[in-house]
């Protein structure tokens, strides 16, 4: 919805930067005057929401400062309502705007406010831009922060994304600790792609997988340098992880084969964790 | 676009600090004293960051400790940087501009983390998993779940962990700072009357982020994408890189991120906070914008035993006047509890950094400590980030009852990193 004329001139009030271009120029009175217009802000409901938005330019190809701002004031401002349904018609508003020909900064801008704002009303949204290859990054960091609703749509991307955005989605299921992508966990750790093996590894560790220790333990045994100290990493993590579930037989046995295996004086730190882990599970 | 004011450098820094500090903290390091430990060995270090701060912790923790080291590997994502380290350091000196290649050096014993904070905390990870010990300026990180991802890793794996502060030395050696610690940790007293403030200090005004940077092209020599790592890929801008990096929240969060480590830390060991953090933390500042760091008035943070800590910018809106300071002192005891805490023995000199390597024990700016200490500035410009007050589990390390600051207490990465 374009912005009126109205609108327009009320987020002229917000205040300019100064002449550095920075808000160091903030006093009493400018910040009274925010107050009030947020409050207006508000007031004005889902039109005023989608005017702001409209207001908003790729970055570089003009200004817009005042609406970029005055959306965020807007975003914060209903988080602390404590007034959910506030909250979600916000939300709800700002991702009415992601997945159409607007310019991919400013719907990067607005998954941005969707991660300190949005709920699951906006999953499903943000599930869509996980097959833009421009958004996927930026809508899998914002999921990842709602939680709510968001392994869903992680899980229903996977088919469908590569390369990067295949490691954003796996990683992020990782950060979830969903038990549902154990499978896609396995499966990553025959990747081609070294980051992807990674990221497979690291989300076994986070789900505590016990069934995918053997492969996990096999593929770290394979590799040198960065992957082998990441694949280590998440042997030793999914053996915590094991342990605290009170699975001790199966963490016992991931901490003797890296006592066993990992031997040499450059891998000696790894080899005393899990000589004090044992000793400990003594 | 200009700046109007001038930087603060090390020397302002240290002039605030003592001027400002009610126990008088000089970090010995800085002042080129003595060192705890004579080397019997030389360290072999690998420089990550080569900026202003580059070098200065290795010099500062292992040099002017008493300690020996060689310089081996430097890496740094601008090539010009890289070029002046050789200049720098030496011609022996190898570079690489991907640190993954550093951290597989196996001959290096010791990583020096030197770059934007919003790096710190993955590369300490980085350091820990390849079994490095690990010098780390400060901020130790840039949200607060990535000091407990470092503080795990570093345990893990046994390192050793220096932060780039030293205050703690100098509050050991103030016979007040030693008595308040022996109070806090005898456990005798129930609530905590004491209240710290912590007056100027904080560049406010200077460390205000630009706010509609215009992109500009990126430099031939710079990697922006590794630059910007596990933040947003913004379009560039020099403002965003180089020193003025801290007055973005992407990087780093303004003064209170860049200077509140070195004022937190000789306090929080003096009043035996190095493994909690405040419960209730309410700000003054200017509505936050969503990239630039503002201005700001105070931050006020109240433990669970009541001890409120202040920090007062003094450059900016009202200055603080809820509470009085109060020092903690044996007068605030009662007769019988005092006898008991003067007969307490003396709690154990800090050690630093090269003895700590050497004897595979705790260093004095140790991974919990740091990690609490800048959980301090996190939780006070959360509370600004959002505008209200807000309430804290120092156990669970999450914010309570506050889901959109909750968010900014663990922030999901851009790929390919992660915690």
């Amino acid at each position: 919805m374009p912005a009126t004329e109205e609108l327009k001139a009320v987020v002229n009030q917000v205040p300019d930067p100064d002449k550095n271009g920075t808000y160091v120029n903030m006093d009493q009175e400018k910040i009274e005057r925010i107050v009030k217009l947020v409050a207006e802000f508000l007031k004005g409901g889902r039109d005023t929401v989608l005017g702001l938005i409209d207001m908003l330019v790729e970055p570089g190809k003009g200004s817009d400062v005042k609406p970029h701002f005055a959306l965020h004031l807007l975003a914060v401002h209903v988080t602390g309502l404590a007034d959910d349904k506030a909250r979600a018609a916000f939300a709800l508003a700002v991702a009415s705007q992601i997945g159409g020909d607007r310019p991919k900064g400013v719907q990067k801008y607005l998954i941005q406010e969707l991660r300190l704002a949005g709920g699951k009303e906006v999953a499903e949204t943000l599930g869509k831009a996980l097959l833009d290859a421009d958004l996927c990054d930026d809508a899998a960091q914002a999921l990842a922060a709602i939680r709510d609703g968001a392994a869903e749509q992680l899980l229903a991307a996977l088919p469908k994304v590569q390369g990067r955005n295949r490691l954003a989605v796996i990683k992020k299921l990782a950060v979830l600790r969903c038990q549902e992508a154990a499978e896609a966990f396995r499966q990553a750790l025959g990747d081609a792609d070294a980051d992807i093996r990674i990221g497979g590894a690291w989300g076994i560790a986070r789900i505590a997988d016990a069934s995918a220790a053997d492969a996990l333990l096999k593929v770290a045994d394979a590799h040198q340098g960065w992957e082998r100290f990441n694949e280590n990493d998440a042997c030793v993590a999914l053996a915590e992880g094991l342990m605290a579930k009170g699975k001790k037989a199966e963490a016992v046995a991931i901490y003797a084969h890296l006592q066993k295996t990992r031997t040499g004086p450059t891998e000696r730190h790894i080899r005393e964790a899990a000589e004090r882990a044992l000793a400990a599970a003594k | 676009m200009s700046r109007p004011e001038a930087r603060i450098s090390r020397r302002t820094f240290l002039q605030g600090t003592t001027a400002a500090a009610a126990l008088t903290i000089v970090p010995r390091s800085v002042l080129g004293g003595p060192g705890e430990a004579p080397p019997s060995e030389t360290f072999a270090v690998g420089l990550i960051g080569c900026g202003g701060q580059g070098g200065e912790d290795i010099e500062s923790y292992i040099k002017n400790a008493g300690g020996s080291y060689r310089l081996l590997a430097a890496c740094d994502v601008d090539k010009g940087r890289l070029a002046n380290a050789k200049k720098k350091f030496g011609e022996h000196v190898d570079l690489y501009p991907d640190f993954r290649r550093l951290i597989e050096r196996q001959d290096i014993d010791i990583v020096s983390i030197a770059t934007p904070p919003h790096w710190h905390a993955l590369l300490c990870i980085a350091a820990a998993q390849a079994g490095k010990d690990i010098l780390c300026e400060k901020p130790m990180t840039r949200f607060i779940a990535e000091g407990r991802a470092v503080v795990t890793t570093v345990k893990r794996y046994g390192r050793v962990f220096q932060i780039g502060t030293s205050g703690r030395f100098g509050a050991y050696k103030s016979t007040t700072g030693r008595t308040i610690h022996k109070i806090m940790r005898s456990g005798l007293l129930k609530h905590c009357p004491a209240v710290h403030i912590h007056k100027g200090g904080f560049p406010v005004k200077q460390y205000c982020g630009l706010v509609d940077p215009q992109p500009q092209a990126v430099p031939a020599n710079l990697d922006w994408d590794m630059y910007c790592g596990p933040s947003p890929l913004r379009p560039f801008h020099p403002h965003r890189f180089g020193w003025s990096h801290r007055y973005y929240w992407d990087y780093e969060g303004g003064s209170l991120a860049d200077f509140a480590q070195h004022y937190m830390d000789p306090l929080q060991w003096t009043y035996g906070k190095d493994d909690t953090s405040p419960v209730e933390i309410e700000s003054c500042a200017a509505p936050a914008h969503p990239e630039a760091c503002g201005v700001w008035a105070w931050a006020e943070l109240k433990y669970a035993d009541g001890f409120t800590v202040v920090l007062d910018g003094s450059e900016w809106g009202p200055r603080y006047q809820r509470k009085e300071a109060h020092q903690l002192a044996l007068s605030d005891l009662d007769e019988d509890t005092r006898k008991k805490v003067e007969a307490l023995p003396d709690p154990e000199p800090p050690r630093s950094f090269v003895e700590a390597v050497k004897t595979r024990k705790e260093s004095a700016g140790h991974v919990e400590a740091a990690h609490r200490a800048v959980t301090i500035a996190h939780l006070a410009n959360i509370s600004i980030r959002v505008g209200r007050k807000i309430r804290y589990d120092p156990v669970k390390e999450e914010i309570i009852g506050d889901e959109a600051a909750n968010r900014l207490v663990y922030q999901p990465m851009r790929e390919p990193w992660h915690l």
